[in-house]
């Protein structure tokens, strides 16, 4: 049944010098093999971009206008060195949460807001402290805040959660971040419309449903594909929203 | 229930009847079936992760040993002339899942411009 002539590899012994080149050239494949596939796989997946976390920036503190859209943003009246005033911030809670019940009470209201900035190239969002630090009202007289329409436009882009697009996640978009765009999207965050080419000089939109409502649920399942849709585009402060008509939604080829 | 509540559904149904399974198997029938078990104890709950997950081979395994129709000789000779061809179909399809991915994806519309097809309606 056996044959004595045939060598044996044993695990704790010398290896039979039979099969020594097979061993050699065998592992040798494997790590190949490895490094190749990984160098390939990973030279399609798309560039993460340059979205991160500005701890480096310290706590931020302005001061604004709080308004509901219905998503929470802050006009900045007084600003910082790194906020101007005029800049239209869009806030988030910690984690996957929103700061939609903390900010109604202030609605229209000036409001001093404190926390740390996400940072994409042109896109930012502030991730507000816990705490009343974070977001209390502020002394003085609330500027009026007049969305400016910019009538009804056609798209193509992604639909994303504007906090992880913004660098809380590497990548923040894209199929591979779908579901985590999901869970921050029922969370509350702000979402954004990533355009194929700049709207009105802005590449990045605050995305809401039809009339100033939320997100629809129906439009959970476009997040992170590549779609047209159509819908009203409002200029609030120095921010696009983009009042989206989820009918309209079509994945694009 | 939607897809995903369909999904959490499944995992808790399949996790729940393993836990049952674990529960009587590791009290009852492993020392039926494994005189080598009984009397000892502490490695048990080191099987409970592993039986929620495959408990239907668990009840396959331990129904064949309690009827007496294990042929313990098997074991040692595994399907050797299946064993090639299973290999290099699960490399092939890993390859091919691979490829479906990447050729599925979707191209960024780059040259699709955003379009307003309205302009906004000026309030008197």
């Amino acid at each position: 049944m056996s044959d004595k002539k045939s060598p044996f590899f044993v695990g704790y012994l010398p290896i039979p010098a039979r099969l020594r080149p097979f061993l050699i050239s065998a592992a040798l494949s494997v790590v190949a093999v490895f490094a190749v596939a990984g160098v390939m796989i990973g030279g399609t997946q798309d560039d993460p971009g340059p979205g991160a976390f500005r701890f480096d920036y310290g706590r931020q503190t302005v001061t604004g206008v709080v308004s509901l859209v219905p998503y929470p943003l802050v006009h900045v009246t007084q600003g910082n060195d790194r906020i101007k005033p005029g800049h239209t911030l869009m806030l988030t809670g910690q984690g996957k949460s929103s700061v939609v019940a903390r900010a109604t009470p202030l609605e229209r209201q000036l409001a001093t807001v404190s926390g740390v900035i996400l940072q994409r190239g042109a896109l930012d969002m502030l991730q507000v402290a816990g705490g009343r630090n974070g977001l209390q009202a502020a002394e003085g007289t609330a500027p009026e805040q007049v969305p400016e329409p910019l009538g009804r436009w056609r798209l193509a882009g992604e639909i994303c959660d504007g906090k992880c697009l913004a660098g809380a996640m590497r990548p923040g978009r894209g199929l591979a971040h779908k579901a985590c765009a999901n869970l921050c999207l029922i969370g509350g965050i702000p979402p954004v419309f990533v355009s194929s080419q700049p709207v009105e000089g802005s590449e990045f939109l605050l995305v809401t449903g039809p009339d100033g409502t939320a997100l629809p649920k129906s439009a959970y399942d476009f997040v992170a594909q590549y779609i047209s849709v159509e819908g009203a585009v409002e200029r609030h402060g120095d921010l696009l929203v983009f009042q989206i008509d989820p009918d309209t939604m079509e994945v694009l080829p | 229930m939607n897809t995903a509540e369909a999904l959490f559904f499944a995992v808790r149904l399949w996790l729940s009847i393993g836990a049952f399974v674990a529960a009587v198997f590791l009290t009852v029938g492993i020392d039926r079936v494994d005189e080598d078990a009984r009397g000892a104890y502490v490695f048990r709950p080191l099987l409970v992760p592993g039986i929620l997950l495959i408990w239907p081979l668990v009840v396959w395994r331990w129904g064949v040993l309690e009827m007496g129709r294990d042929r313990w000789a098997a074991r040692y000779a595994p399907p050797r002339a299946t064993h090639m061809a299973a290999a290099l179909l699960m490399a092939g399809a890993m390859v091919v899942a691979i490829w479906l991915g990447l050729s599925s994806r979707q191209d960024w519309p780059a040259d699709i411009a955003p379009e307003r097809l309205s302009a906004p309606e000026v309030s008197q």
